[in-house]
Order: structure tokens, then sequence, then C-alpha cells
């Protein structure tokens, strides 16, 4: 055998190597190629599947408001970043994403996709300490500081949502008789007792309540039901969109005078628009404005000049998201504290009457984990848009 | 509690009515096993295809009616052909769990087809169905229910007729009974094979866009095929006339317990319908006895 002994100055080098190797490999590359005074927001984007059709908006909104963020220099002069990865809409697939994200990239603040993952998410969220997180969910249980002292809504949560419909009710029709129709699914059910609790107190009678099976296509058994109950108000929950139309298709045919109502995630222009001429009228809670709105607002319109087409609510939750996420952040590093979960959540609790630049019409306060303010709005099938029912609700 | 038999007239008419479907549907299924034994598990998924094609036609290409219901059914009458040629022939004399996994891996690559053409968002089809209110009595009944049994009853008529008396019918029900026998009379069985196929997914089609029309087309609109292996089952697999009244039967059941005991029990009545009826009737109501069991 004919080896060479090794100089020292070659050892001394290898072993440097060895070791910055070994240094690389206890972190991912990806971290220490990370400039350190990076903002990054981390997403589970659900850009396909059944719940694309907002995951692509959500995208999108917030892309542009770290876009507009950093064209005017980033926050205190430390670029946003923003990681988003494909869900589909499962949760295991958003965890997976949050733990390829958050191992790869140093996560400030993060989107979730569903109740399901902000609820499966939230030990290792405890865990981490240094991530604030909103997402797509508006659901009820998530609106717990106790519980989620790291999460919040960006908007009402569903109970809230009824509570601002019921209060329009009341308003406009006292001692109403008000029927919830809703999805055998945990978003279906999620506002209805306490609800229903909360139109007692308001003097409203709850009429009927009918749970509708997942995936059932012939609801004509149902509007039976409610025809019978006659109520003055029907609101859906847990849908997009089927089988609201045909309620209220079949629901008109059988002469019934009800009026229709709906949530967040049904209020989108061009998912009440499909509704079809039967969906004139149609109402329903809305936290921000829409797209097209004129009243006055400079972040709308910024977005009208970005981009000149119609953007969705979805767009508009994600870019207020987006704003909430930063603004929490800058609160953060103006009282030079570190970004940790519980300094950013604080920040965003000591929003008072916050300016969204008009995305939502009031000026907002986040005293707890929602935004518990919205709109209602109604369906002008001639001119294909929602227009103002109502003033801006506050609870 | 005081019985209210007007409401309960009203929602079993509906509920009967809207077993009309099943029973179209469920047809499409036996069609396929009474000639070939093979389980089609993607029944739904076909049901759904034949919708997105009709929408295509209608909506997106903005075709007359009168030609684009046509076209959607012939479109997947060419699906079932390829699915069939493709996918079940060369499974010829596998064990029968050979092809029901295929079908299985079928409505998965069907759903998959349509989210990445048409994509999973929610869609309505055009109304086609006359919307004037029909009541029978003092019960209502929706226009789209009662046309949907309508057509749904005219199809299965002429399914039924084709059977008897076409020679295409009777090779089929010939394969059906003895697919050796039929051989030796110089029935050309692998192309009764690709027949019962193409009859199949054309009836599916039918029931899918009826059944898009009612309550809009989505990608997991195949859910809708789970009531149909529950209504084939209990008529027994391969039994025509089994798929019928299995069909109204377990309309009526789902409607009756979405009436009376809530929308979450629809369900959970029709599974109960079907075990009872296999402690019964092992091999469903009209099915014939040795049918393989998976």
């Amino acid at each position: 055998m004919n080896q060479q002994a090794m100089s020292p100055r070659r050892r001394g080098l290898m072993l440097g190597a060895a070791a910055t190797g070994l240094a690389a490999l206890t972190q991912p590359l990806a971290v220490l190629a990370q400039d350190a005074s990076e903002i990054v927001i981390g997403g589970s984007i659900p850009m396909t599947g059944v719940f694309a059709f907002a995951g692509v908006g959500i995208n999108d909104g917030i892309q542009d408001y770290v876009k507009i963020i950093n064209d005017a220099g980033g926050i205190k002069g430390r670029k946003v970043k923003y990681v988003p990865e494909d869900t589909a809409y499962k949760v295991d697939v958003s965890v997976a994403a949050f733990k390829k994200i958050t191992s790869q990239n140093k996560v400030n603040v993060y989107y979730g996709d569903s109740t399901g993952f902000a609820k499966t998410i939230n030990p290792e969220l405890e865990r981490n300490g240094n991530i604030l997180m909103a997402g797509a969910s508006f659901a009820s249980e998530l609106n717990d500081p106790k519980k989620y002292p790291h999460q919040f809504l960006v908007g009402p949560d569903y109970t809230e949502m009824f509570g601002i419909l019921l209060k329009h009710i009341a308003k406009e029709k006292p001692g109403a008789k008000v029927a919830f129709v809703y999805s055998d699914s945990e978003f279906g059910r999620d506002p209805i007792e306490k609800s229903e609790a909360a139109a007692k107190q308001l003097g409203l009678t709850v009429a009927i309540k009918i749970m509708t099976a997942a995936g059932s296509v012939d609801v004509s058994g149902e509007v039976i039901k409610l025809r019978r109950a006659a109520p003055d108000y029907t609101i859906f929950h847990g849908y997009i969109l089927a089988p609201i139309p045909e309620f209220i298709t079949q629901g008109k045919q059988q002469g019934m005078k009800s009026k229709w109502m709906g949530t967040f995630w049904t209020m989108d222009s061009s998912t009440v628009m499909k509704m079809g001429a039967d969906g004139d009228g149609f109402m329903g809670v809305m936290p921000y404005r829409y797209y097209y709105d004129t009243e006055a607002a400079p972040m709308l319109e910024k977005i009208r000049a970005m981009r000149p087409e119609y953007q969705s609510t979805a767009y508009t939750q994600g870019m207020l998201a987006a704003m909430l996420f930063l603004e929490s952040v800058k609160r953060c590093l103006d009282a030079g504290k570190p970004l940790t979960g519980d300094a950013m959540k604080a920040a965003l609790n000591s929003l008072k009457d916050f300016d969204t630049g008009g995305l939502i019409g009031v000026p907002i306060s986040i005293p707890g984990n929602s935004i518990p303010v919205g709109r209602v709005y109604k369906a002008d099938m001639k001119a294909q848009k929602m227009v103002p029912a109502s003033d801006w609700i506050k609870l | 509690m005081d019985m209210d038999w007007g409401y309960l007239f009203e929602v079993s008419l509906t509920s009967v009515m809207g077993g009309g479907l099943y029973a179209l549907a469920g047809l499409a299924f036996v069609m396929v096993y009474k000639a070939t034994r093979v389980v089609n598990l993607a029944i739904g998924e076909m049901l759904m295809a034949g919708s997105y094609l009709f929408f295509t036609f209608a909506a997106m290409w903005a075709l007359p009616l009168w030609l684009a219901i046509p076209a959607a059914v012939l479109a997947s009458g060419v699906l079932g052909a390829v699915i069939e040629r493709t996918m079940i022939r060369p499974l010829l004399g596998e064990p029968p769990i050979s092809a029901f996994m295929v079908t299985i891996g079928l409505g998965s690559v069907l759903v998959g087809l349509v989210e990445m053409i048409w994509s999973a968002d929610q869609r309505r089809l055009p109304d086609f169905l006359p919307t004037q209110a029909i009541t029978v009595g003092d019960a209502f009944l929706a226009p789209k229910i009662f046309w949907g049994a309508v057509i749904a009853s005219v199809f299965i008529t002429a399914v039924l007729l084709v059977f008897r008396y076409w020679r295409g019918g009777v090779a089929l029900r010939a394969t059906a009974s003895d697919q050796a026998a039929a051989y030796a009379v110089g029935i050309n069985v692998p192309r009764v094979f690709s027949l019962s196929w193409v009859v199949s997914a054309m009836l599916a089609a039918v029931s899918g866009i009826i059944v898009g029309s009612i309550g809009g087309i989505s990608s997991s609109m195949g859910v809708f095929g789970l009531t149909v292996l529950v209504v084939v089952i209990v008529g027994g697999l391969d039994s025509v006339l089994g798929a019928l009244v299995a069909g109204l039967l377990v309309g009526l059941v789902e409607g009756l317990a979405g009436a009376y005991l809530g929308g979450e029990y629809k369900l959970l009545a029709t599974f109960i319908v079907l075990v009872f009826i296999l402690m019964v009737r092992p091999y469903g109501l009209f099915g014939t006895r040795e049918i393989e069991r998976l």
C-alpha cells in the first residue's frame, strides 16, 4: 500500500470542512441560506381540490399584499417572504406542508387551510412558540384564546356570523320566524346550538332546524319540511353552493315567502350569481367589502389597480390575513420585542380601531381571537352584484 | 303525536319519485354485472362523467339541448367502450376481485380527470326540465323530481323492451345465463361485453344529467353511487326487476328517515335496510342464488 502521510495543514482544512458540514447537517441548508432579517409567511394553501376556488384567491391576496409591503421597503427594512405549498385541502398533506415549510424556513406567521388543520397543528404551534397563525377557518371552536393562544380568525366566527344575521333580522322584522338549514358536518353544525339561544334572546323563534345529509342531491323532502314550518327567514350554513339553489327554487315553486340567507363561504359574488334568477335577493353576512364596492376604500383601489378583473372575497380574506400578520410583526419590531407567538398575538390584540384600508368598512379591534363585525349584503341579479342591505354590524 | 297524513303522503310521493333515479342508476350497474359479472364500483363516477360531458356541451359550448343531451349520452357510451376495451377486457378470465379493484381505481381516475379538466368547483347545469309546479291533491311535487322520474321510467321501459325483443338484448341475456353456451351458438361474447358497458355508461349518463340538474354537479357527486350500490345489493346484483323495486324502496326509506328522524339518519336507514335484507335474503330481493361473494 502506498499511502501518503497527511500534512498538518491539509488535515486542518479537512477537519474544518467536516466541521462546517456537520454544522450544516444539524440545520437544513435552506435555513442557513436564508437572510436572517427576512419575515416569513408560510402557507398551507388549497390550490387544488374542492377548496381550490378559494385557495387560488387566498394565495393571490397574500402574494399581492406581500408585494405591496416589499415594494414600500418591507417592514423596518426587513423583506417579507411568502412560502406557500398546495395541500389539496387535505389535513395530512397540510401538516406535511407545515413541517416542510417550517423546517426549511424560519417561519414567523402561517396561513392554515382548514379547521381540521388548525386543530391538528395547534400543539405543534405551542411547542414551536414562534409562530402566529390564522387561516381559512371561521370555526367557533377556534375563537378561544386559552385553547388557541397563537391563532386568530380573519373575521367573525360562524356563531358570530349567525349573530350578525339574527341581529339584522330582529331589526327588520321583530319576532320573526327563522329556520336553520345546515349540513351534517362539523362545519355545518358549528353555530347551530348557540345561535338558537341567541335567536331566542333577540325575541326570534327558530321554527325549524333541518340537517341535510352530506352529499345528498335530492332535498325535496327537506323542502316540504321547510315549507310546512313557514319561516320568514331561512339561514343556510355549511355549504358552498349546492343544495342552496335547489332549496330556493323548490321553495319558491311551492309558494314560500321566506327570505334566504347564507354565511361567508357561500357569499362570494361568483358563487351567489350561479344561483340564477331565483337567487335574486339572496342575503348573507360578509365581513369584507366586495371588489366592486364604490364606497371610498384605498386598499380596494390598490387591488383594482393591480388586478383589473373581479377578485373573490377569498382574495380579500387572504390579503387581510397578510395585513394583520404583518401589522402584528411590525408592532413587535417597533416595540423592540422578539417575534414570538405570544408577543405577536399580544400585538394583534393591541389593535384598537385599526384601519384596514377599507377591506372592512369600519375600524376594527381584535380583543380575542376573532373580528366580530360584518354586514348583510343582498344579491342584485340584474346588476350581477352584491349590494349592501345593512350597515356594518358589530357584536 | 297526531299523525299528519298529508305530510306522510307528500314526503312518500317525493321520495318514491326520487327513488326512480336510484332505479335508473341501479339499472346501469345491473347491466354490466349481468353480462360480465363485473361489480362496477365506479358507477357513481360514470354518472358524474356523463353529467360533466353534458355540462361541457350545453353550458361551455352552448349547444342546444336537443343536441347536447344525445351528444353527452353518446360520448359517455364511447367512454364506456374505451373503459371496457382498455381496462376490463384484459382481465377476462382473471379472478373477479381484479376487475372489482380496477373499477375502484377507475372511480378515482375519473374524479381526477374531472378535477383536472373542469376543476373541483361546484357547478350548475342549465335548467331544461319544466318548472311548472306539480300538485297531487294537496301534496306538492317538485317539478324536477317529477320530470326526472318520468324520464327515468321512460328509459327503464325502453331498456326492458330492448332486452326482451332486440337481438343484441337477447344475446346479452343469453351470455348472462351461460357464457359457454352463448359462445357455442355463435354469439360474439366479447362484443356483448362491450355492448353492456356502452349501454351501462349511457344509462349512467342519463341519470347523471338528471341528478346533476337537480343538485348541481361537482367532483364529489360520485357519492350518489354509494346509495346506488345499496340499491343493487338489496335488489340482487343481477336482477333488473330488483334494481327497480329496490330503487323505489330505498328512495322511500331514505325520504321517510329524513322527514321523521333528520338528514343525518338517511344513510343510516338505507344501510339498515341493506343489512336486514342481506340477513333475510343474502342474494338480494330478486337476485340469483349463486352470486359470487367477494
